[in-house]
């Protein structure tokens, strides 16, 4: 489709707004811009923050001479069929890029179309546009920037240092890249080794290679992968396990038709699926990809693109918890291997020899002065802290012998328990390795489980109060609080509506004893307006059941016979979400024997 | 099984077993108390799978059975009970409950299988002798202390029990330590027990004999094999396994030429280290000993609060000698001596003192020092 110039009428729909905020918009665009020109590879390159330089290059369709010369213009896009701004499938749309870089910058592009005896090329400094020459490349698209903001100064001022900039820039690239894995990256910096993302195979498969590539091995290792469908609207991509988390939700990705958007419903829906699984302050890392009827969302709605509005918000969020949460369950036992290679880590460096080591300084050496004394830690007299001696009572030694396991236990997923250490952690074989279990940590998430699963038969018990509590609230979620009676009730709060704006609240969960019921109410109308469900509550009474199995598990420090920790193994496996406990932490970690072998350099 | 007992008989013996119960368990049989009604005789077990109590106590029997109910909440419920009251405890086979009747209250309470109760399965026992209830109490109670708690030396987690000596001379020895410090105390062998291997009772065990004597029975019957002990003391048996390790050689570290001797009034002795160590800051201090002859000067200073010292007249007449201990084990050691003088054998700072009641020879007590 050729370049043409965007009508009045759409071009004052089109919000208004500067695209250029810093160099990583420039990144941002000129890289779209690439995808949307069918690349199969895509090179960037920059200096000084992207201030100095930024360059990229695709190998794409390139542009016409006609092309060309409208590009530079405002409002010229090839992209908007029929200045249909409810149909987008492109990353461009708004034809607003080049002609805004090319006012604010030096910018030259060099472009060769297929249909043209050679490239063409034509640069804008400060808004001047030049002759478009000949030029030689042999296909697709290079675009250079330089001296960004040079014509505008004031607006330098407001950059950050270059290395704050270089890595918006880079997060803009990862985000970029981790929505198109067959498309092959190379990211190229001044003063940094190049780092390139080679081409994966489009599906699930090369998803998950390109996410690792970029959120790192353990997310390959330690993701689940959720994908469900309804209505047109499609949910998929991975999921880190609960053991896999930040602080902040700056590792949670959300695509929306390919687009990296940043969107709070994200937010929310994860933590709703993670609510039994992590405290509030824990972020998994997962990257989402929305797929629906460009119709069913507004990608219109901020001038970088970068936030979408969706038709149908409830649709999708509860989608989102459902996929997540069934990806969850599914590989709730499995334990987070990060434990294990962790554990590796942590092994390597006792294991290097080190150097001036001494076998008489050693304190395995056998006492030469043998019995009666062996006065452990002598020190300097007078000086150091006192030191208590102690007789010879022989080597330290664990009571590690037990019987040999049968092997139908070995066949267990979690193996047959060989011994109890610091009397916390029960060492378990399996056929191919070997399993550490914090028996405190998994007794509890057990009994916890115990306790929702009653929960959930019984109904929760329900505290009758004296004198109802009349709730004042705005009408809207009076109405939405009255709507959801029967939920509510379901778990142990009475409510009914009482006149227009407000509540009568005759029965609170006992469980939660003294209830601050205006609180518990607006709380509740404030999700409930957000994302349709009455989750503040419940998830109110599962923290108390998580209190209660904290009490109600067993110990460490209580040593275990070989006989409980098999059956402490053996319900682990067949308790849903077992390889957690209620703090995300996890429950039990997993070496394999090829871990170990190559811990002792044998693979 | 129906079965008519009276409150109190219930009461104590449940008391006996349910101690034995672990609060929290990862296997739900071990949570239960076994009941058995037969022949006039109502037994109950409890277990943990390395100690099994059972008790036995008369009872009006009607169907004879058995079944498991949770140990605690039975307990709680019998407990709560008015006293005087006439229980009922009725199951049938068909319903996995058990009613208990009390004049108006009615409890049913879940039972499980009396097949899933663990069994100890004690074997043949290769040695058998009788005690007296004191005699047992006293060979435990001053041995206990020095039981180790450390885990990775679970041969130190008990006391050692064996017999020493010959002919005339043979001892039922008991011994203890936990590597600073080391109990012996030791009886006339008993008729039965020659012979015997050395066996180590774990610290658990050890804890519920001792609750068991307090009672005040005459007399105690030990059986024993190289894997189990069993004390029969009155209507209640209990069965334990055995820490299955090699007790160190214990015996190189009691330091019998040691030639410095201090006497000391245990009394004073004891009273006045509790005062001296009231400025550590934490328990297990160091408290020094200044050895002139004649006196012994108890000081302690800690360089956050202050210092004390006191003196006391002791019989001493060695050479001086400055010695460092820490002061919960003194106190500890002090507090197993019943008679108002104590004698402490001392070699240099370095090297573990003797200490023993002057009037009884049958226990001592070697305590290592601490770097002053
Ligand atoms: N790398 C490129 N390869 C091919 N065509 C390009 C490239 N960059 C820009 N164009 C063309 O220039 C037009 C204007 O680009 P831009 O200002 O970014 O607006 P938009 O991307 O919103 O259409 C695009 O519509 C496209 O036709
Ligand atoms: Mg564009």
């Amino acid at each position: 489709m050729p370049v043409r110039q965007l009508s009045e009428a759409v071009v004052n729909r089109i919000a208004a707004g500067e695209v250029i905020e810093r160099p990583a918009s420039v990144v941002k665009e000129l890289a779209e811009n690439a995808i949307d020109a069918g690349a199969t590879r895509v090179e960037i390159a920059i200096d000084g923050g992207g201030r100095r330089l930024i360059r990229v290059s695709d190998d794409g369709f390139g542009m016409t001479h006609a092309d060309l010369d409208l590009a530079v213009e405002r409002h010229a896009t090839s992209k908007l069929a029929e200045d249909d701004l409810l149909d987008i499938r492109t990353l461009g749309f708004r034809g607003e890029a080049l002609p805004s870089i090319g006012s604010v910058a030096r910018l030259s592009i060099t472009t060769r179309h297929a249909g043209e005896p050679h490239a063409w090329a034509l640069s804008v400094d400060a808004g001047e546009r030049s002759e478009i020459k000949p030029a030689a490349l042999a296909a697709g698209t290079r675009v250079e920037v330089r001296d960004l903001f040079f014509a505008t100064p004031a607006r330098l001022k407001f950059l950050k240092s270059d290395r704050a900039e270089s890595e918006a820039i880079r997060d803009v690239v990862r985000r970029l890249a981790m929505s198109r894995p067959e498309v092959a990256f190379t990211f190229l910096e001044e003063g940094r080794s190049p780092v390139t993302w080679a081409a994966a195979l489009p599906g699930a498969h090369g998803q998950l290679a390109r996410l690792a590539d970029i959120l790192g091995a353990d997310f390959r290792e330690n993701a689940v992968e959720f994908d469900q469908g309804r209505e047109g609207l499609r949910i998929q991509g991975f999921a880190a396990l609960p053991t896999l988390t930040r602080a902040n939700s700056l590792g949670q990705y959300l695509f929306v038709n390919g687009r990296p958007v940043r969107d709070k419903l994200l937010i929310g829906a994860v933590r709703g699926a993670y609510a039994d699984y992590l405290p509030r302050d824990r972020y998994p890392l997962l990257a989402v990809f929305i797929t629906l009827d460009p119709h069913e969302v507004d990608v219109n709605v901020h001038p970088a693109k970068a936030e979408v509005r969706f038709r149908d918000p409830g649709l999708v969020r509860s989608l989102l918890v459902r996929s997540l949460q069934e990806a969850l369950m599914r590989d709730g036992q499995r334990a987070a291997s990060t434990g294990g290679s962790a554990t590796i880590a942590a092994f390597r460096p006792a294991l290097q020899p080190r150097r001036g080591w001494d076998w008489r300084r050693s304190t395995a050496r056998p006492d030469p002065r043998g019995m009666p004394l062996a006065t452990r830690g002598n020190t300097a007299f007078g000086f150091a802290e006192v030191a208590q001696a102690a007789f010879d009572v022989g080597a330290p030694s664990a009571n590690v012998t037990l019987h040999e396991p049968a092997s139908a236990t070995l066949d267990q997923p979690l193996g047959a328990a060989r011994a109890q250490v610091h009397e916390n952690y029960i060492v378990a074989q399996t056929r191919d390795g070997l399993v550490i279990v914090d028996q405190h940590a998994a007794h509890e998430r057990i009994v916890y489980e115990r306790l929702k699963a009653a929960l959930d038969k019984t109904g929760v018990a329900r505290q009758i109060l004296l004198i109802p509590e009349i709730v004042e609230l705005d009408e809207a979620d009076a109405e939405r609080l009255a709507a959801r009676a029967g939920e509510l009730l379901r778990f142990g709060l009475a409510i009914e509506a009482f006149g227009a704006g407000a509540i009568a609240v005759r029965e609170t969960p006992s469980l939660l004893g003294e209830v601050d019921a205006r609180a518990l109410l607006t709380d509740l109308a404030q999700h409930m307006a957000e994302w349709d469900e009455a989750l503040p509550l419940e998830r109110r009474l599962l923290h108390v059941s998580a209190t209660m199995a904290c009490h109600g598990s067993v110990r460490s420090g209580r040593r275990l016979k070989a006989e409980e920790m098999n059956a402490l193994l053996r319900e682990m496996e067949v308790t849903p979400n077992s390889g957690q406990c209620n703090h995300g932490r996890p429950t039990y970690v997993e070496l394999k024997l090829t871990d170990i072998e190559r811990l002792f350099g044998r693979t | 099984m129906k079965v008519t007992v009276e409150r109190s008989a219930l009461l104590k013996s449940l008391g006996h077993v349910h101690r034995v119960v672990e609060r929290r368990n990862t296997i739900p049989i071990l949570a239960n108390v076994l009941i058995q009604a037969e022949n006039a005789k109502l037994a109950f077990r409890a277990t943990d799978l390395d100690l099994e109590v059972t008790e036995t106590i008369p009872a009006e029997v009607g169907p004879s059975g058995a079944t498991t109910v949770p140990a605690q909440m039975f307990y709680e419920i019998v407990r709560k009970l008015p006293e005087g009251a006439q229980i009922v405890l009725e199951a049938s086979g068909d319903r996995a409950v058990l009613t208990i009747r009390a004049g108006r209250a009615r409890f049913t309470l879940q039972t499980l299988p009396v097949s899933d109760f663990p069994d100890l399965a004690a074997g043949d026992m290769t040695h058998s002798f009788k005690v007296s209830a004191a005699d047992l109490k006293r060979l435990i109670d001053k041995a206990s202390f020095a039981i180790s708690t450390e885990e990775t030396r679970y041969y130190l987690n008990g006391i050692y029990l064996h017999a020493a000596g010959a002919a005339k001379a043979a001892t039922l020895r008991a011994v203890a330590t936990d590597g600073h410090r080391l109990a012996q105390v030791e009886l006339p062998l008993p008729a039965g027990a020659d012979g015997m291997p050395g066996i180590i009772i774990p610290r658990k065990t050890v804890g519920e004999v001792q609750r068991l004597i307090e009672d005040g029975e005459a007399e105690a019957t030990i059986e024993l094999s190289p894997g189990k002990i069993r004390f029969t003391i009155g209507d209640v048996v209990l069965t334990s396994k055995l820490i299955d390790g090699t007790f160190p050689d214990y015996g190189r570290v009691i330091p019998l030429g040691n030639n410095k001797e201090l006497v000391v009034d245990k009394a004073e002795f004891e009273a006045a280290v509790d005062r001296v160590s009231t400025v550590s800051s934490e328990r297990g201090r160091a408290v020094k000993l200044a050895l002139t002859a004649g006196k012994l000067t108890l000081s302690v200073t800690n360089p956050d609060s202050g210092s004390a010292t006191e003196e006391l007249e002791v019989e001493y007449e060695s050479d001086p000698l400055d010695i460092g201990f820490n002061s919960r084990y003194l106190l500890d050691i002090a507090a197993q001596i019943e008679g108002e003088t104590a004698v402490l054998r001392l070699a240099d700072p370095g090297s573990p003192t003797l200490i023993q009641d002057r009037e009884s020879k049958g226990a001592l007590y070697v305590l290592m020092p601490m770097r002053v």
